[in-house]
């Protein structure tokens, strides 16, 4: 018995016995054939036929490899295959210099959304609406990948070349995301903003790590779902520039916000809303994140 | 080679041996393969929760789930959350508080119901509300289904974790069983 319900179009499942045994058949497929994680991205695309693989990898014989959110040498280090429900249950939700995890959290999808999709399944969307993709960059993270020639690790920021095009060769994977411990008074936030409060892409969103020590504002890093032209997500570095070093407070923050977003950042008209009116909820977005960034070191 | 994939795994205690394609859904396994019609299909992209079931105790959206992955899993359907001849005290008070209109959503909001009290015996009303972010009630009953977690609540505290169907039914003037 065959059961297709003409929704889903036919591929083949191949499910590896080792890391290695994935890798090789990811190559020698290439590109017809792709990893499957938490499949929550995947199967949506292959069922509004976006795209048409012929073999699907599971890469959940891999999860005991590749599942750990761990703390080690300075690194906080999140296997690929960790889902959101292990994050959420990770020192990642109970310090305050991760904040910003429990933001993107009580914002993703829905709940048992949150127990198939996994972190290296969101990196590898690569879309403006990857939603921990937008945090991690805020954390400067970078990403471990893993192919047949062996290891090699890159900057999320130059990871996401193109929407939908994360840089991976034929025969590679995501295997970890990690980025640096922050020190004591630090902490993130995010921000999504949309018609809806849940089950909603957004548009306006916004990532914030913030160091303030005595009042002054030591690090900053702001990451947006996009900058311009290209819709995927990227680091808003002139804006962190001209908040570095200065003291932090309400004032300051809607003012340069207001100076730096119109010139540095351009969002895009379609169907949904206008891109100024994007633009105008980018500004507030950036705002409350920074707010909440700073109230939770204890700031303001 | 991929192929048939042959699968091993329990559905509500049972065990089953299928061969299946690659491509195959949980939720038609359950619904048409095996019969567990208590599954439903609204959207089957994730966003409306009829098809929730368990899987090794997580709730799964079944129409984003494939069977092929399954193997040596254990997974439960609304049908088997009480014994045969038994109501589980999340349905009854599911029954009791009188949200279910057309009941199309509510074996997945049970089953997600039933995945948070096994984690959590005393859910906020914010933390019942995030949990059935899961779930999309056409009819629009969200409110008494969180009352009726609270009153499922207050059964499970008391130890009442099963109710007899036959004076369930007698007692709330449902069709009697034939
Ligand atoms: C109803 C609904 C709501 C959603 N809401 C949100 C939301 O609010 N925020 C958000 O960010 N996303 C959302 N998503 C999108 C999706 O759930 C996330 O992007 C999720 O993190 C994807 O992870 P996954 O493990 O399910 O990936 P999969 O679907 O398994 O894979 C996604 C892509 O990544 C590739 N891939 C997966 N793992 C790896 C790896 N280790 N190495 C290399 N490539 C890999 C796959 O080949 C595929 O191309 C939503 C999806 C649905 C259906
Ligand atoms: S049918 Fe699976 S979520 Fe709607
Ligand atoms: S009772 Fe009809 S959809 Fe919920």
């Amino acid at each position: 018995m065959n059961i297709v319900l003409g929704v889903l179009l036919i591929f083949e499942l191949y499910i590896p016995n080792s890391l290695d045994d994935a890798l090789e058949f990811l190559a020698k497929y290439y590109p017809d054939a792709m990893p499957i994680a938490g499949g929550t991205e995947l199967l949506i695309l292959i069922r509004d036929k976006k795209i048409r693989p012929k073999y699907l990898v599971d890469l959940s014989p891999l999860r005991r490899q590749f599942s750990y959110i761990k703390l080690e040498n300075g690194l906080v280090k999140i296997g690929a295959l960790t889902t959101l429900w292990e994050l959420s249950n990770s020192f990642l939700h109970n310090d305050v210099r991760y904040a910003g995890f429990q933001d993107v959290w009580h914002k993703f999808g829905t709940m048992s959304l949150r127990f198939m999709a996994t972190i290296g399944g969101n990196i590898a969307t690569a879309t403006d609406f990857s939603d921990y993709l937008v945090l991690l960059l805020a954390y400067d993270a970078k990403v471990k990948v893993s192919g047949v020639n062996g290891e090699r690790v890159v900057p999320l920021g130059e990871f996401i070349v193109e929407r939908r095009k994360p840089d991976l060769k034929p025969g590679e994977i995501i295997t970890e995301v990690f980025f640096t411990e922050p020190p004591l008074n630090t902490s993130s936030a995010f921000e999504k903003f949309d018609r809806r409060s849940i089950l909603i892409a957004g548009l306006a969103n916004s990532a914030v790590y913030l160091h303030i020590d005595n009042g002054r504002i030591s690090d900053a890093k702001i990451s947006l779902d996009m900058i311009k032209e290209k819709r995927i997500p990227g680091r808003l570095r002139v804006l962190e520039e001209s908040l570095k070093g200065r003291e932090f407070s309400i004032e300051f923050i809607e003012k340069t916000i207001e100076e730096t977003i119109p010139k540095h950042v351009e969002k895009y008209t379609d169907w949904w809303t206008t891109g100024d009116y994007r633009l105008e909820m980018t500004k507030t977005s950036i705002k409350k994140a920074l707010l909440r960034a700073a109230k939770r070191i204890g700031v303001v | 080679m991929p192929g048939l994939h042959r699968v091993r795994f329990k559905v509500n205690g049972r065990e089953y041996e299928l061969e299946v394609p690659g491509h195959e859904r949980l939720l038609d396994t359950l619904r048409y393969r095996l019969g567990f019609v208590g599954v439903k299909e609204g959207c089957g992209r994730g966003e409306c929760g009829s098809c929730i079931v368990l899987v090794n105790g997580e709730p799964r959206n079944s129409c984003l789930t494939l069977t092929a992955r399954l193997n040596n899993a254990e997974v439960t359907t609304i049908e088997g959350i009480a014994p045969p001849g038994k109501l589980h005290a999340i349905q009854v008070a599911f029954i009791e508080t009188g949200g279910v209109q057309c009941g199309f959503c509510t074996p997945g909001f049970i089953m997600m119901a039933k995945a948070l009290l096994d984690r959590n015996p005393d859910p906020s009303d914010e933390e019942i509300r995030e949990w059935f972010t899961s779930n999309i009630c056409r009819c629009g009953s969200y409110n008494h289904y969180v009352e009726a977690v609270k009153k499922a609540v207050e059964y499970l505290r008391k130890g009442i974790v099963f109710f007899d169907e036959r004076e369930v039914r007698e007692k709330l003037h449902l069709k009697p069983l034939g």
